[in-house]
């Protein structure tokens, strides 16, 4: 057969899939769409053959945008929707936390130690806590947390409503969870700075109000929100350690392939972190500022924690591994 | 082949079978996308403070306004390009517009997730500025892949394939058969050659033919006629003969 003849042999097949495919882009497929699959094939064969016999290149250009164009139809993702996103939140975002158990446990102490060690020493040497403040840090402070503020108060002459409110803290923790994500390509360095940063400002802080403020009303302040903002965090630098280790260490397999299988697992971390941040904000805006008597603040701020322990330890168990 | 190296073409097999060739854009062109998808940003910001100035604020009050801006924002600066990438066409405005489009490494098309990793890791290929990392990253990468790329396995590459080249003049030349058998490589030069012929100067033509006058047997001009003559024959054969083409043998050009 010779090349124009085998162009003209497969032109009814590619001229065929291209109105096929122009019918489902268009997404009025008619009944003769059951046989798009069965086309595409034989242009990829078609497709195939043209190259082993170096056809033109016109040709075997355009049957490889055919061949790319039909791919796309029927690789045709979906996402799974708002149930896929669900199911991404319950099951496999507590299923990755637990697979990386070893990585959560690492990354909870280099979060917490730092904290409570600069916490402790504030009372005694608080230039510590001061210099990492800075002035306008200690201002804010004072504003809330000092002997006769209240950050109920802070809160409602910054932001005006608890809906303000809660938009600052997506806005600004939301994003904070995703930069910290991000740095974590580079071996982990900037997940880890982020993590430690965020750990030694938020010891200055109690430190800070220890030494000179009402710990009283950060305590009741933050012990609710504190649990799925401060783990959000940690976990959202867990998901950049993910990549990152990839980087370091991507043991047997190229590192090309170790960092896109590391991207796949810190997905449903990153995902968790940012619903965990979200949750947070929710209850930091409309929860915290309620005027309720400590103990029913500790109460509620204690079930949270053990609310989202439960939630960490057994949501998702017994599903199908998400791998 | 060598032409596939010296073009920005990449073979991907897809999941049945068959290679794909994929036209990788480079850091210029989609640098010239991303400066378009950025007023296109800036666009929407306008239009949307403007109509929050007027619609919002007056209904909502200030701190409600600026907390639903923030919003806004943060829904911007994150998920502009997830949605579109995600999205049927898997362009963003700026790269429809450049004739771009992101896909996934294995030629499908982008799945949400990988959107989600690609465009989330821009923050560090932006690092120092202006996507200097980026840029790096894509010059030292085979696919002109940023990092964010690399992690998600995505591609950004020419919507289209590229134009075609049309023949300008007809061929007159006598259809022969080469002296010697051709192999593949050889055949498929010399009906680049053909294909191509038409686009240049005879002065070209003569050029070129003269590195295959081992074949032709002929300096100057009676080395393309012979040369064209044996290309023709390679497309169309006389039809007695009905023999095809031999694949083998010894080669075709000097070394």
């Amino acid at each position: 057969m010779t090349p124009a003849q085998f162009e003209k042999h497969i032109e009814p097949r590619w001229q065929k899939l291209e109105k096929l495919l122009t019918d489902v882009e268009y997404g009025k497929p008619r009944e003769d769409v059951e046989e798009l699959p069965a086309t595409f094939r034989q242009v990829c064969h078609d497709l195939s053959v043209a190259q082993h016999r170096m056809s033109p290149q016109r040709l075997t250009q355009q049957l490889n945008a055919l061949a790319i164009r039909g791919y796309r139809v029927l690789e045709r993702h979906s996402s799974g929707g708002w149930e896929g996103f669900v199911r991404l939140f319950i099951v496999e975002f507590p299923q990755a936390v637990r697979k990386e158990w070893r990585l959560f446990w690492w990354f909870t102490a280099l979060f917490y130690l730092p904290a409570v060690l600069i916490a402790l020493i504030t009372p005694s040497h608080p230039e510590w806590a001061m210099a990492l403040l800075g002035p306008d840090g200690m201002a804010q402070v004072e504003s809330m947390y000092g002997e006769s503020s209240k950050p109920s108060d802070y809160v409602r002459e910054s932001f005006g409503s608890g809906f303000a409110a809660f938009c600052f803290y997506i806005w600004n923790n939301v994003d904070i969870d995703f930069k910290t994500f991000a740095g974590g390509i580079v071996g982990g360095v900037g997940s880890l700075f982020a993590l430690l940063f965020n750990a030694l400002f938020l010891g200055a802080v109690f430190g800070y109000v220890h030494y000179s403020g009402n710990p009283m009303t950060l305590y009741t302040w933050v012990i609710a929100h504190g649990a799925p903002e401060l783990t959000g965090l940690v976990i959202s630098a867990m998901a950049g350690m993910r990549v990152g280790w990839s980087v370091l260490r991507p043991g047997r397999l190229e590192r090309r392939a170790a960092l896109v299988l590391a991207g796949r697992k810190a997905l449903p971390l990153l995902v968790g972190a940012a619903v965990l941040t979200s949750i947070a904000a929710v209850l930091e805006a409309f929860w915290s500022p309620l005027n309720l008597p400590p103990v029913m603040k500790f109460t509620a701020g204690g079930l949270c924690w053990v609310v989202l322990a439960v939630f960490l330890i057994f949501s998702g168990r017994g599903q199908a591994d998400a791998a | 082949m060598a032409a596939a190296r010296a073009d920005t073409l990449q073979p991907v097999e897809l999941a049945d079978g068959v290679e794909i060739q994929l036209r990788v854009a480079g850091p210029a062109v989609r640098s010239m996308a991303y400066t378009i998808d950025l007023l296109v940003r800036l666009g929407i910001y306008l239009v949307v403070w403007i109509a929050a100035i007027f619609l919002v604020l007056p209904g909502l009050g200030m701190e409600l306004t600026a907390g639903l801006m923030l919003l806004f924002m943060f829904f911007m600066e994150w998920f502009y390009n997830v949605i579109f990438e995600a999205g049927a066409r898997g362009a963003t405005p700026g790269q429809r517009s450049m004739k771009l489009r992101v896909m996934s490494m294995t030629g499908g098309p982008v799945t949400l997730a990988q959107a989600v990793m690609r465009n989330f890791l821009r923050v560090v290929d932006f690092m120092p500025a202006l996507y200097l990392t980026g840029i790096i990253c894509m010059l030292f990468t085979k696919r002109f892949q940023r990092l964010g790329d690399l992690v998600a396995n995505t591609v950004v590459t020419y919507a289209d394939p590229p134009p075609a080249p049309v023949a300008v003049t007809e061929i007159r030349a006598e259809r022969r058969a080469p002296a010697q058998v051709l192999t593949r490589e050889e055949q498929a030069a010399l009906l680049q050659f053909i294909e191509r012929a038409p686009l240049w100067a005879d002065e070209r033509r003569i050029e070129l033919a003269a590195v295959a006058e081992p074949l032709t047997q002929a300096p100057g001009v009676e080395g393309l006629r012979r040369l064209c003559g044996m290309a023709l024959w390679l497309q169309e054969p006389e039809e007695k003969r009905g023999t095809p083409p031999p694949l083998k043998g010894a080669p075709l050009f000097r070394s």
